[in-house]
C-alpha cells in the first residue's frame, strides 16, 4: 500500500515535553512497508509499536476503538524507557484492514486494531485492553 | 438458664473500617443467654471456619459445629428469627460494630481489623495461586499474589504461571505432540503421502515456539491479574511474623505486607541426588524445555512419569536416549500398564538400564550439548558401569518449596520428612488463617486441575459463603509417554487392597487402533481395563486406558465414575465406531478366566 504523507502533529496527539536528548524515540510510520523499514533500522532496541486505523485530513480515524484508545496510550507513553523506540503505525484505510490477507494480519498475525505490542515479544494488548491505563503502563514498563 | 437454640452468628468484610455487609449464618449449640451482650462462644464449639474473619485466637481455635448446610445464596443477610421460637430464640442484636469488637477481645487479638494491607496474600503464581486470586477477586477481595522463580543450577528461570505453564504440563505437551507428529509423518507414506526425503527435526525451532507459547501465557497472566485488580509482585515471599511477610525481589530490595489470610501455593522443584556433578552438570525438567541446544544423546535418570515423559518425545524426535532407573516404573501407578507402558518404550528403541543408580558425573567436553560420562552403581552395589552422553536429565523427584519461607515464625506444621504441608479437608493449615493447596500438600495428588479447583473453591468458601469441599476422589490423569496412559480411580493393587481380591473383577482387552492397521502398526499393544468391585453392583473402581489420546478418552469416563458407572451400564452403552474407545463397551473377558485376548483385527 502506498504510504501517506507524514502526518503533521494531529489535534489529541501532544508532542511529549522532556527534552528530546532523554527520551525515548518516537517515529510516525503508515503502511506496512515503511512499518518494516523503521523497525529494521531499530533492530537492537525494544520496540514499542500502535497500530491505528489511518485517520483523515480532520484526524479521526475509521476506526473508532483506536480514537478511544489513543488519548490512553499517548498518555503511557511517559512510562517508556529512555532507550526504547515508540513506533506510532496506521495501517490503512477500512477495506484495506478488512481484507483477511493484508500484510499486517498476514505477516504480522496482528487481528485487530487498535493493537499495542512490543516488537519481538508475545506483549500485547488488543481493542479494548488499550483502553485500560494500567495495562498499558505494565506493557511499556520494563520486565 | 440454658437451652439449644440456633446461634446467630455474624460475618464481615474486615477489609472496610467500618462492617459493611454481615452474613448471619445458623449454627446449634448450647449457649446461656443474657440479653445485655451477645452470647460467649464455649469452647467446644467447632468455628465455622471460612466465614471467620476475626483474626486466629492465641489459645487453640474456639470451635463451632455446623452439621446443617447452610443457604445457597452466598450473599444473603439472613434475619434474625421470630422472637418466641423454641428453636431460634435469639436476644436483640448489639450493633455489628460491638459485636466485631467483642469478638476481637475475646479472641485476644491486638490487631485491628481495618490495619492489614490486603484480605489475602498468595505465595506462589502457579495453577492453584492465580485460580484463587482471580477467583477471590471476583467477590471484590484485595489480593496480592507473590511469584518467584528461584534460577536453577544453571541459571534459568521463568515467568509467571507456575511450574505447569513454563516447565510442566504444557512445554510437555507440546514436545510430545512434536514427537507424535514425526510419528505421523512415517505413517503417512503409507497413506500416500510423498515424502520423498529423510524428514529431520529442528530442536532450535521447535523450542522457540514451545517458549513463544509460553510468553503469551505469561503476559495473559499477568493481563488477567492487572485488570482483576490483583496486585502481582515478582518478589520471594516468606512469613515474618504473624500476619506479616517479606518480599524480596531479584535485585534484593525488601518489602513488607500484611494480611488477614495467607495461601500457601509455593510447588516444588526437582530433586538432585547430592552426587559430585549433578548441579554443575546434569538438567533437570526445569532446564529442558528452554534449553537453547539440541540434548543429543541423553541419560534420563529417573522412573517417574517426568522422567518417562521427557525420554519419550525425545527418542521421538530422534535422539538416542537411555533411561536409568533405581527399582520400578511409576510408583504409585498400577503396575501392570506402567510395565506395559515400558516394555512399548523398549520395544521402539529406548535403553532402559535397571536397577542403577548415577555416582558420577564427570565432564569430558564442555559444549552445546558438552560430553559427560557417568559412573553408575548397582542397588546391591556390587557393580559399577560408565557411559558417555551429550546430556544428564535428572528426574527424581520433586521436593516441596516449603523450607524457606519462614514457616516456623508462624507455627505452620509440615511433615519435616518430605516437607509437604498436611491439612484439613478446606486446605487449612494448623494455623487458622494460612491455607495451602497444590502440589505442596501432603497426600494429595500433584496435579494442575486438583490444585485449580482446590484454590477456586476455597476463595468460594473463604468469600462467598459456599461450603463446597474439593472432592479429591476419582480425579483423572494422563501420562504422555509413547503409549499415553489414562486412568481414573483405584489401581488393580489398591482395589485389591481395599476391597479383597475375590471382590473385584478385572476386564480387560487389547485393541487396534484403526488409524494404525494401514501403517501395520502395534498391534495387541493398547489395552483397555477396568476394575469393579463385584459387591457393590459391579461398581467401575478403576478405568485404564493405554493407547492414543488416552487423555480425551479418559476425560468423559472420569465423569461416569463420578455417576458411579456400573459394569452393566458400561456394556448397555452403544459403542461409538470406528474409535478406540468403543472397547469399552465390549469388555467381556476377565483377567481371572484368563481367556484370551488378543485382537486379531477390527
Amino acid at each position: 500500500m502506498e504510504s501517506a504523507s507524514q502526518p503533521a502533529l494531529q489535534p489529541g496527539m501532544e508532542p511529549a515535553s522532556e527534552p528530546a536528548s532523554s527520551r525515548f524515540e518516537e517515529v510516525r510510520v503508515s503502511g506496512f512497508g515503511d512499518f518494516c523499514g523503521a523497525v529494521e533500522q531499530r533492530r537492537d532496541k525494544t520496540i514499542f509499536v500502535y497500530f491505528t486505523g489511518d485517520k483523515d485530513a480532520e484526524g479521526r480515524s475509521w476506526c473508532p476503538d483506536c480514537e478511544e484508545a489513543e488519548p490512553v496510550v499517548l498518555e503511557g507513553r511517559k512510562h517508556i524507557p529512555e532507550d526504547a523506540v515508540f513506533i506510532y503505525c496506521q495501517v490503512g484505510d477500512r477495506p484495506y484492514w478488512k481484507d483477511p490477507n493484508n500484510d499486517f494480519k498476514k505477516k504480522l498475525k496482528l487481528t485487530a486494531v487498535p493493537t499495542l505490542l512490543k516488537y519481538g515479544t508475545p506483549q500485547k494488548l488488543v481493542e479494548s485492553e488499550c483502553l485500560n491505563a494500567s495495562l498499558v503502563e505494565m506493557l511499556f514498563s520494563e520486565d | 438458664m440454658s437451652f439449644g437454640y440456633w446461634f446467630c452468628l455474624p460475618t464481615f468484610d474486615l477489609r472496610c473500617s467500618r462492617v459493611s455487609c454481615v452474613w448471619y449464618h445458623w449454627v446449634p449449640g448450647a449457649v446461656t443467654l443474657s440479653p445485655e451482650q451477645p452470647p460467649p462462644m464455649p469452647s467446644n464449639w467447632e468455628q465455622r471456619r471460612c466465614f471467620s474473619a476475626v483474626p486466629p485466637p492465641r489459645t487453640a481455635p474456639l470451635l463451632l459445629s455446623t452439621p446443617q448446610p447452610l443457604p445457597a445464596d452466598p450473599n444473603s443477610c439472613l434475619p434474625s428469627p421470630p422472637a418466641g421460637s423454641r428453636k431460634t430464640i435469639q436476644p436483640e442484636p448489639a450493633s455489628k460494630e460491638d459485636i466485631a469488637q467483642t469478638l476481637l477481645r475475646m479472641n485476644g487479638s491486638n490487631e485491628t481489623p481495618e490495619s492489614y494491607d490486603y484480605d489475602l496474600i498468595i505465595i506462589g503464581g502457579g495453577s492453584g495461586g492465580l485460580a484463587a486470586a482471580k477467583e477471590a477477586a471476583r467477590y471484590g477481595k484485595k489480593i496480592m499474589v507473590l511469584d518467584f522463580v528461584t534460577p536453577t543450577p544453571l541459571g534459568n528461570r521463568w515467568g509467571l504461571g507456575g511450574t505447569c505453564v513454563n516447565v510442566g504440563c504444557i512445554p510437555k505437551k507440546l514436545m510430545h505432540q512434536a514427537a507424535l507428529l514425526g510419528q505421523a509423518l512415517q505413517d503417512s507414506r503409507k497413506y500416500g503421502w510423498q515424502i520423498e526425503e529423510e524428514v529431520k527435526h529442528n530442536w532450535e525451532r521447535m523450542t522457540e515456539a514451545v517458549q513463544n507459547y509460553i510468553g503469551s501465557l505469561n503476559w495473559g497472566y499477568r493481563v488477567a491479574l492487572r485488570e482483576n485488580k490483583v496486585t502481582y509482585e515478582n518478589a520471594y515471599g516468606e512469613f515474618v511474623g504473624p500476619h506479616k511477610i517479606k518480599a524480596t525481589n531479584n535485585k534484593g530490595k525488601e518489602k513488607f505486607y500484611t494480611a488477614e489470610r495467607f495461601l500457601i501455593a509455593t510447588g516444588e522443584r526437582p530433586r538432585y541426588p547430592g552426587i559430585p556433578g549433578d548441579k554443575e552438570y546434569c538438567i533437570s525438567s526445569d532446564d529442558l524445555f528452554s534449553l537453547p541446544y539440541c540434548p543429543g544423546k541423553t541419560l534420563v535418570v529417573g522412573a517417574s512419569y517426568v522422567a518417562l515423559e521427557c525420554a519419550g518425545f525425545l527418542a521421538g524426535i530422534g535422539l538416542d536416549v537411555t533411561v536409568m532407573v533405581r527399582s520400578i516404573l511409576l510408583r504409585g501407578f498400577d503396575q501392570d500398564m506402567a510395565n506395559k507402558i515400558g516394555d512399548h518404550m523398549e520395544g521402539h528403541g529406548i535403553k532402559f538400564i535397571r536397577q542403577f543408580v548415577p555416582i558420577k558425573i564427570e565432564q569430558i567436553e564442555e559444549g552445546m550439548p558438552g560430553r559427560l560420562r557417568v559412573v553408575a552403581q548397582s542397588t546391591d552395589g556390587k557393580e559399577t558401569i560408565e557411559g558417555e552422553y551429550n546430556t544428564v536429565l535428572l528426574a527424581i523427584g520433586r521436593d516441596s518449596c516449603t523450607r524457606k519461607i519462614g514457616l516456623e515464625v508462624v507455627g505452620v506444621k509440615i511433615n519435616e520428612k518430605t516437607g509437604k504441608i498436611p491439612v484439613n479437608d478446606e486446605e487449612q493449615t494448623n494455623v487458622p488463617y494460612i491455607y495451602a493447596i497444590g502440589d505442596i500438600l501432603e497426600d494429595k495428588l500433584e496435579l494442575t486441575p486438583v490444585a485449580i479447583q482446590a484454590g477456586r473453591l476455597l476463595a468460594r468458601r473463604l468469600y462467598a459463603g459456599s461450603n463446597v469441599k474439593c472432592d479429591y476422589d476419582n480425579v483423572p490423569t494422563t501420562v504422555f509417554t509413547p503409549m499415553e496412559y489414562g486412568s481414573c480411580g483405584l489401581s488393580e493393587e489398591k482395589a485389591i487392597e481395599k476391597f479383597g481380591e475375590e471382590n473385584i473383577e478385572v476386564y480387560h482387552s487389547y485393541f487396534w487402533p484403526l488409524e494404525w492397521t494401514i501403517p501395520s502398526r502395534d498391534n495387541n499393544k493398547c489395552y483397555a481395563k477396568v476394575i469393579c468391585h463385584v459387591k457393590d453392583n459391579e461398581r467401575v473402581v478403576g478405568f485404564h486406558v493405554l493407547g492414543p489420546n488416552a487423555g480425551e478418552v479418559t476425560q468423559g469416563f472420569a465423569a461416569a465414575l463420578k455417576c458411579g458407572l456400573t459394569k452393566e451400564q458400561l456394556d448397555s452403552t452403544i459403542g461409538i465406531h470406528p474409535v478406540c474407545a468403543e472397547v469399552f463397551t465390549t469388555l467381556s473377558v476377565t483377567k481371572r478366566s484368563g481367556g484370551s485376548i488378543l485382537q486379531a483385527g477390527c
